[in-house]
């Protein structure tokens, strides 16, 4: 056995041997990846995990290193940039990955990948554009 | 400032371009030579091809500190990086069909699957799957 599989079982025992904890933050993490384009709360993932709201917000931070929040955030914007990608409109792209405006959904793209919806999609299609050439 | 190169320590560019394209399934995107057969050589995850680029560098050839550390890793079977996959056990059984060695098979660890294999050039590599 190498050093790094003795290293993957100390962790394993160190970390993650309590299989209700896991259980509750794999199930929630689960519903949020199908459910990224509806309303998402913290109530509503404490009835899927199984556990109070502030312990089911603990243990996934514990865990993914991240609040729910954060981390449906990020699975929201990632999408929605394989959406643009694939030529949907913003509107649409806003309204099919949750955001309740194109307002607040530009501004929370911008600030995450640094230039509006339109630009990204335009940019991705120039992009296409180029290679198609070359 | 954007974080845009993983650089890949290997000990022979060309093989490693051979498996990180053919066998892996990454594309090559730039390939620029740098005199004395050496080049700077990257590739892309074909389904994020504006994503961070692998550098696949000889440093192991050129610099012998660098040698030492891929080698201390490589015996210790410590991954050199690791890669996102979706699904950890369908991607060993793609590879290993493909003749790819794997040190650690598909392992749950917590909230993540693992597994490690050898990229032929020097390095551990380690595909990870969210659960």
């Amino acid at each position: 056995m190498t050093f790094y599989q003795q290293e993957i079982n100390r962790i394993k025992e160190l970390c993650y041997s309590n299989e209700r904890h896991l259980d509750a933050v794999i199930k929630t993490r689960n519903y949020i990846n199908s459910n990224i384009d509806k309303e998402v709360n913290l109530v509503l993932l404490s009835n899927i995990g199984f556990a109070s709201k502030f312990h089911l917000l603990r243990l996934f931070k514990r865990y993914y290193g991240q609040t729910p929040q954060k981390y449906l955030t990020e699975r929201r914007i990632e999408k929605s940039k394989e959406h643009l990608k694939n030529g949907m409109s913003v509107t649409e792209t806003c309204f099919s990955v949750g955001f309740e405006s194109p307002e607040s959904f530009s501004t929370l793209f911008r600030s995450r990948v640094g230039q509006s919806p339109l630009q990204f999609q335009k940019e991705q299609f120039s992009q296409g554009e180029l290679k198609r050439v070359c | 400032m954007k974080a845009k190169i993983i650089s890949i320590p290997v000990q022979d560019q060309e093989k490693a371009l051979r498996f990180y394209t053919e066998v892996l399934g990454f594309l090559k995107k730039v390939d620029i030579p740098l005199g004395e057969g050496n080049r700077w050589l990257t590739v892309v995850s074909k389904e994020d091809q504006d994503g961070a680029e692998l550098l696949l560098e000889p440093s192991p050839l050129h610099f012998e500190p660098a040698k030492v550390y891929q080698n201390a890793l490589f015996d210790a079977g410590i991954p050199y990086t690791q890669f996102n996959v979706d699904n950890v056990q369908q991607e060993y059984d793609r590879l290993t069909a493909k003749g790819v060695e794997f040190s650690v098979q598909p392992t749950a660890m917590g909230t993540v699957k693992v597994a490690v294999f050898n990229d032929t050039c020097g390095n551990n590599i380690q595909i990870v799957e969210m659960l």
